[in-house]
């Protein structure tokens, strides 16, 4: 086989960090190809340069089909015929797949620049046939499967084929596909191949890269630790490759009183991509949960919180909660802090001080008015317990860096005093330093006798934190790790990352 | 870093922020239009009647004013003000109407009739934007259509009259210590809810609402309750409204009412750019009195035929004002990513 892309000695130094270090990497024609590493091991810091997004650090040698290469320019990855799928399709749902084509393509016209509906439709027609996807191509691509919505994107990644395509990344291509329909993506991979077209596959889904890769390349810490072919592997080499031996950061050291009864019970709970879940956890106790996007761990706190409807049963110290409701959750004593802060989190034009004290107003409020003197005291009191660096209680939260922004969400939360404590990410887009004092809060917490559930997909931060760490895999607990049996960041990867074959083992 | 600090802390204020121009240009817009139609028009401009006109003569679009800010606040239109505040005259009088003689109520029961048949008509447009997650726009903009259809098969399209006893014209005419007592109506309800949006906890929520709704609601903010009671508080300032204008003027014809929901909303967004730069009561004031200032000056300087003057100036300046506020606002974003 030829080689299409060669890259030797390429580098990327982001202020303060080395995203990717003397990187070498081959893709070779028609082969399927899997780049595969943890969050932060330089995977898309390596697509964004391919794309031109990014630009590398001098002195990288890169040759296309043996000719120099302008990595890090659009242009040049354009022109060498390199084309990106995303995980967001990035395709207008509500026009039909036709439309959806001609959008990125320009429209094939007749007299008069009417539009030539009948030959769109065919050209359409003939590549999504091509990909192996029998649609009706004049339907709104929103009432396609996701499969052939999928389908339509690459296949308007590859119409343009002036230059020829060389390379088409799927960038986790599956992640939100049923399993029937990650076959029929695969089978549109594999008709690609066979037309000389190199895939380059990037998931965090272990058992497709071991489904449909000819080679797999492993990042870790912005270092490629190996390139493999996909047969001499089995899936306790890749996540040993994956993984490494890291250095586990110092764990929390605390005693869980297993006696007392416990203070947040969930009872077959049931929710948005959540399939049956039942846990307790004890006053002191902080309780990991980690598992794949979509695998139920990402929606956990907003259904235990109450902002998405949720069946089951969910009970801080036996008193239940009807769900469906943050306030009633706040009020009986669950305070969390939901993930995506500039979304869910922060009131970004107002002030620090109203961001501190929104859940509960009233507190400063004497006979309906509101003493906005008591309101800075309490605020200021706040910023000075969680050392959070802002230029005042008065300025707008948006002013703030992420850290302490995250600071302020904390403030909220501790400020009514819980009894549960939910984190959805709570060290997400925050600096190092912040991160470490966010851990102490919640250290400090726990030692308060919250119970505390932190969602995560940072393994580091969960056993960090952790005295018990469940794993979930569509929708259901598959295993738990307890501080008793050990708890080290690698053997929560190791069960995450095998997640699925255990699932599909037992 | 050390820019972000100065300018979020300010330690040294600029010439432009020390002197509020940037803060208070309503202000200084209403002094620059006393002076300019002060030196040209000295004795028709510059007389106590003309200056009590413009006092009284803005009430109801003052008045409507705040009611468009109360949704606003939670970032909800309410645009059927206009003609909310036209069903409630036209209630009002029909009522206390001579000619309709199964009704003949007293005036200040028939005003209260227009002002809960407004009410109900905003408990109903909060039901539709809320339950029936319309978005609000398009809500009151076919609810407004709706009260006017009501309101003309009341009216049957004419003009309603009726024998408002001197008494209660008088709460439309009389004057406290020379003010027109229109005008201290206007300065009642601007601090009931200057003090409600400013000072209680239920403010806070609105605005919170407004902000970003999906975190307030998650912060425990009941939402849903803040844009509904928002759009009730709107409907009710619109039909005391009504009964304000029914004491005023005496009669009611299907021309009143939704003429002054542009002028309002006007005065509201340049209001947005005046004071704490978001929605706020005595900016909103401030701005429209200033404009009311500009428009009198100019219709005095036009002489006859100058009802031209008055749409031209409302649109110009609104699109200038709100134009200045997002070129400060742009301006303080690019600042921010230069220090980032």
């Amino acid at each position: 086989m030829a080689t299409t892309l060669h890259i030797h000695s390429l580098s990327k130094t982001f202020p303060g960090q080395v995203a990717l270090n003397d990187v070498a990497l081959d893709i070779e024609e028609g082969e399927v190809h899997a780049l595969v590493g943890q969050n932060g091991s330089g995977k898309s810091t390596l697509i964004k340069i391919l794309a031109g997004f990014h630009q590398p650090d001098a002195n990288f040698v890169v040759t296309m089909r043996g000719h120099d290469f302008a990595m890090g320019s659009a242009v040049a990855a354009h022109e060498a015929g390199i084309r990106f799928v995303h995980q967001d399709l990035g395709l207008v749902e509500a026009v039909s797949t036709v439309e959806n084509l001609a959008l990125g393509f320009g429209y094939d016209t007749k007299f008069g620049s009417r539009i030539n509906w009948a030959a769109e439709t065919k050209r359409a027609k003939q590549a999504l046939l091509d990909l192996g996807f029998d649609i009706n191509v004049r339907a709104p691509v929103a009432t396609l499967g996701a499969a052939a919505r999928t389908g339509v994107a690459i296949a308007r990644a590859l119409q343009d084929t002036k230059e020829g395509i060389s390379i088409l990344v799927l960038d986790e291509p599956t992640a939100s596909l049923p399993g029937a329909d990650v076959d029929t993506l695969f089978e549109a991979v594999r008709r690609l191949t066979k037309r000389g077209i190199s895939v380059v596959f990037v998931s965090h889904h272990l058992e497709e890269v071991f489904d449909i890769t000819d080679r797999v390349t492993v990042l870790r810490d912005g270092k490629v630790v190996g390139t493999k072919a996909t047969k001499d592997l089995n899936m306790d080499s890749l996540i040993e490759m994956i993984v490494g031996r890291g250095v586990s950061s110092v764990a929390a050291n605390r005693t869980v009183d297993a006696s007392l009864a416990p203070r947040l019970q969930v009872q077959g709970l049931v929710g948005a991509g959540i399939n049956g879940v039942s846990f307790s956890v004890q006053p002191g106790e902080v309780l990991g949960v980690v598992g794949l996007t979509g695998s139920g761990r990402d929606t956990m706190v907003g259904t235990l919180a109450g902002a998405l409807t949720r069946q089951g049963d969910v009970l801080i110290d036996g008193e239940e909660l009807k769900g469906g409701d943050p306030r009633e959750s706040l009020t009986k004593g669950l305070s969390f802090v939901p993930v995506d802060r500039l979304r869910n989190g922060i009131l970004a034009l107002m002030s620090v001080r109203a961001n501190i004290t929104i859940s509960n107003v009233e507190r400063n409020a004497h006979g309906g008015r509101l003493s906005h003197k008591e309101e800075k005291v309490e605020a200021a009191e706040w910023v000075k317990k969680l050392s959070v660096v802002t230029a005042g209680t008065e300025v707008p939260v948006a002013t703030l860096s992420g850290g302490n922004q995250q600071k302020v969400m904390m403030a909220r939360s501790f400020r009514l005093n819980p009894k549960v404590l939910l984190l959805d990410e709570p060290t997400q887009g925050v600096d190092i330093g912040a991160k470490e004092e966010i851990h102490a809060f919640v250290d400090q917490a726990a030692a308060d006798g919250t119970a505390i559930v932190v969602c995560s997909t940072d393994t580091a931060e969960l056993a960090r934190l952790c005295d018990r760490v469940v794993v979930m895999y569509r929708g259901q607990i598959t295993n738990t790790l307890t501080r008793a049996s050990g708890l080290s960041a690698e053997k929560i990867d190791q069960l995450l990352l095998a997640g699925s074959s255990m699932a599909t083992a037992s | 870093m050390s820019t972000t600090e100065s300018t979020a802390s300010a330690p040294q204020k600029s010439m432009l922020t020390r002197l509020g121009i940037d803060r208070l240009s309503a202000l200084y817009l209403a002094g620059a239009f006393v002076v300019i139609f002060g030196i040209w028009k000295p004795d028709t401009f510059l007389s106590v009647a003309s200056f009590k006109l413009i006092l009284g003569e803005n009430v109801a679009i003052g008045l409507l004013a705040l009611a468009f800010l109360v949704p606003l606040a939670t970032n909800s239109f309410d645009l059927s003000i206009g003609a909310m505040t036209s069903l409630s005259l036209c209630i009002t009088t029909w009522l206390s109407d001579d000619f309709h003689r199964s009704f003949n109520m007293p005036a200040g029961l028939a005003a209260l009739c227009g002002v809960l048949a407004c009410m109900l008509f905003g408990v109903l447009s909060g039901f539709i934007v809320v339950k029936l997650k319309v978005n609000s726009f398009i809500a009151t903009l076919g609810l407004g259509q709706i009260v006017t259809a009501v309101l003309l098969k009341i009216s049957d399209n004419r003009q309603i009259t009726s024998a408002y006893s001197k008494s209660y014209l008088k709460f439309g005419s009389y004057e406290l210590f020379g003010i027109p007592i229109l005008f201290v109506y206007l300065m009642i309800i601007a601090a009931i809810l200057w003090f409600v949006l400013e000072q209680t906890p239920a403010g806070r929520y609105l605005f919170a609402t407004g902000g970003n709704i999906e975190a307030a609601r998650l912060a425990g903010v009941r939402t849903d309750r803040m844009v509904w009671g928002s759009l009730i508080t709107s409907a009710t300032i619109a039909g005391i409204t009504g009964t304000i204008l029914s004491m005023k003027i005496g009669f009611f014809s299907t021309a009143t009412g939704p003429g002054y929901l542009f002028p309002a909303i006007a005065a509201v967004f340049f209001g947005a750019s005046q004071l704490s730069r978001r929605p706020n009561v005595w900016g909103t004031l401030l701005a429209l009195y200033a404009l009311a200032l500009g428009i009198k000056g100019l219709q005095l300087v036009v002489g006859s035929g100058s009802f031209w003057v008055e749409p031209l100036f409302q649109g110009t300046t609104l699109i200038i004002a709100v134009s200045l506020a997002s070129q400060q606002a742009v301006a303080r974003i690019k600042k921010k990513k230069k220090t980032a």
